[in-house]
């Protein structure tokens, strides 16, 4: 059973979410802002933690901070009602392994936890848009080699962009006759790529929500 | 006081009924417009008005002084739609820079007159005072009156600038040249200094005005931001919460999003220039669709949005409108779009979750598909398909629109 936080400042969503979870899900807790939530995930050790991207308190950091000052290894999947890019890749870069709106359903929600928590990433359409702009990748950039983070490949470009078209994992896997699995670690070396590189598009992004 | 009629000045009379025209000055080009400003508001022609003023600075120069307060207060009218005409504007700025050069050349024919009769060189030439005066005055017009008129570039006040900055240095140059003393000297430098200043001096002002308006245009950036952050704290989280509960497709969840969607473009969207971009007008249809059927659009884009001819993204734009229509009308639900720029293409996809068409099915006589999207697009030199999905149920369709640019 995968156990999960939620952490949001409005209690109307938290409880809404929270009725709205697949039942094999388990709630462990809630938190409402900064300060709580580092304890909560200190104290409970979640499998899964759904962070707002907005929070009050602790140093003004939001969803951002409560990631970076968790300890390694706690997964996060980021819920916003923004999708503005500074929101989405300074989450991201902090340490999120996904990002939903918070319109999705619950099901939606349940099956991403449940992708965030055997460890591999969840990206939502609008979500390998970013990507796509931020990596040059639309321009026609592309990496030579897998050592490169500040390019995608030519795949993990085709992966990106029929996520970005609305496909799910496993129409992906199938337009491209490779196996979900494959898609899967396409989409996490992207989230890696996403997270450590140093393309000064993203690292704009980072230092303007202070992630720097 | 005594000002030329401003041309259309008489037709501006009072509104009838009850409502009286706002007091505003009305600039015609040649005048500051507080004659007629005055006259539409109270209702009596201009001429009648200018009278009264002309009457009432006899006493005690009450009129002109009016006349210059009101020219200081009253706001100018903008949204007038009637520009002065060119012949018109020059006037203004050739009357005082004529008269500057007429009291320069006193000026100088003065000290030379001195001079010739061997008088003592006086203390002040006596035109040169109104020189500096009918100077600094048509500076100040070019400033005051001319400033934020929309028939009249940053060219023409430069022109003002340097035509009375260039007589005040000719001048003092005439005058140094013409009798080197040292009272003249004097004078000479003042002069200078003076055509100097004027020369600096509307760009300080320009300078200067443009901080407090930097200034002011922070604060109420900032006040904006405050109200977003609020609103996005309480208002934008119950309407996502809204949306969530509804499910997709439902009336309600439609009118959340759609406030959703106006309240983002009120509180994130105002800096953004409006760019008329293809994303942009394609997320536009797609929120009218959205309003009209039981549908939930998502649009997605990537890519820059420079450089596509008219043509091509308005076909483009058309097509993906009748692709989401037709999402709209037979699938429902979910639809995706994305938009790619880049590589002298552009890339649109539109994608439902519906029971899915194959194009062969399609019978002949249906437009929509035929003509409304392929037709359409291999007209503009680019190609489109329609295809189901692969895989097992549910297959949805794919319009894929693709349209290479060409380059010439």
């Amino acid at each position: 059973m995968t156990s999960v936080l939620i952490v949001d400042d409005h209690s109307i969503f938290r409880s809404g979410l929270r009725s709205d979870l697949d039942a094999d899900l388990d709630v462990l807790g809630e938190a409402s802002d900064v300060d709580s939530a580092v304890e909560a995930i200190a104290r409970l050790a979640p499998d899964v933690v759904l962070l707002d991207v907005h929070l009050p308190g602790g140093g003004g950091g939001g969803g951002a901070e409560v990631v970076r000052r968790s300890p390694q290894g706690t997964r996060f999947l980021a819920l916003s009602v923004s999708d503005s890019a500074e929101d989405v890749v300074g989450v991201i870069r902090a340490g999120a392994r996904g990002y939903l709106t918070k319109t999705s359903s619950g099901e939606e929600v349940s099956r991403s936890v449940r992708l965030v928590a055997s460890g591999d990433a969840v990206f939502s359409p609008r979500l390998a848009g970013f990507v796509i702009d931020a990596f040059g990748a639309a321009a026609g950039e592309q990496a030579e080699s897998t050592a490169e983070l500040d390019r995608l490949s030519a795949r993990e470009r085709e992966v990106m962009r029929l996520i970005a078209r609305g496909y799910a994992y496993r129409e992906v896997a199938t337009e491209l006759f490779i196996s979900v699995k494959t898609v899967e670690s396409h989409v996490s070396a992207v989230l890696r790529k996403l997270q450590l590189s140093s393309r000064h598009e993203l690292t704009a992004w980072a230092s303007a929500r202070r992630l720097l | 006081m005594s000002t030329p009629p401003a041309p259309g000045a008489a037709r501006t009379s009072a509104p009838a009924g009850t409502g009286r025209a706002p007091l505003l000055r009305r600039p015609s080009g040649r005048t500051p417009g507080v004659a007629s400003g005055l006259a539409a508001h109270l209702g009596r022609p201009v001429r009648q008005v200018r009278l009264a003023l002309a009457l009432l600075s006899l006493v005690g120069g009450f009129g002109a002084l009016l006349y210059l307060w009101l020219w200081l207060a009253l706001p100018v009218q903008t949204a007038d739609g009637r520009r002065p005409p060119a012949a018109t504007v020059l006037p203004t700025a050739a009357i005082g820079l004529g008269a500057t050069a007429a009291c320069v050349v006193l000026a100088l024919g003065d000290t030379a007159t001195r001079q010739a009769t061997a008088l003592p060189a006086a203390p002040i030439a006596p035109g040169l005072v109104p020189a500096l005066a009918c100077a600094a005055a048509t500076m100040c017009w070019s400033l005051m009156v001319d400033r934020g008129d929309p028939a009249r570039g940053e060219r023409y006040s430069r022109l003002v600038r340097l035509g009375t900055a260039g007589l005040l240095v000719a001048g003092s140059l005439g005058l140094l040249f013409g009798s080197p003393a040292a009272p003249t000297a004097i004078l000479a430098v003042l002069m200078l200094a003076t055509g100097a200043v004027l020369f600096v001096l509307p760009t300080l002002v320009i300078l200067w005005t443009e901080l407090i308006d930097e200034r002011a245009a922070r604060a109420r950036d900032g006040e904006r931001a405050e109200i977003a952050a609020h609103l996005h704290d309480s208002v934008l989280q119950s309407l996502a919460l809204i949306q969530r509960r509804a499910g997709p497709g439902t009336d309600v969840a439609r009118i959340a999003r759609a406030q959703e969607r106006e309240l983002r473009d009120w509180l994130f969207g105002a800096d953004s220039a409006p760019a008329r971009d293809l994303a942009t007008a394609i997320a536009e249809d797609a929120a009218r669709i959205e309003l009209e059927h039981p549908v939930r659009i998502d649009v997605v884009s990537s890519g820059d949005a420079d450089g596509l001819d008219e043509a091509t993204a308005a076909a483009v734009i058309a097509a993906t409108r009748e692709a989401l229509l037709n999402a709209a009308r037979h699938a429902g639900g979910d639809v995706s779009v994305y938009v790619e720029r880049g590589r002298g293409r552009v890339d649109v996809f539109v994608k439902d979750r519906g029971p899915g068409i194959d194009p062969g099915d399609i019978p002949a006589d249906r437009i929509g598909v035929r003509e409304s999207i392929i037709g359409r697009i291999r007209r503009v030199g680019g190609t489109a398909t329609v295809r189901r999905g692969r895989g097992e149920a549910p297959q949805g369709t794919e319009v894929s629109i693709t349209v290479e640019e060409q380059h010439d």
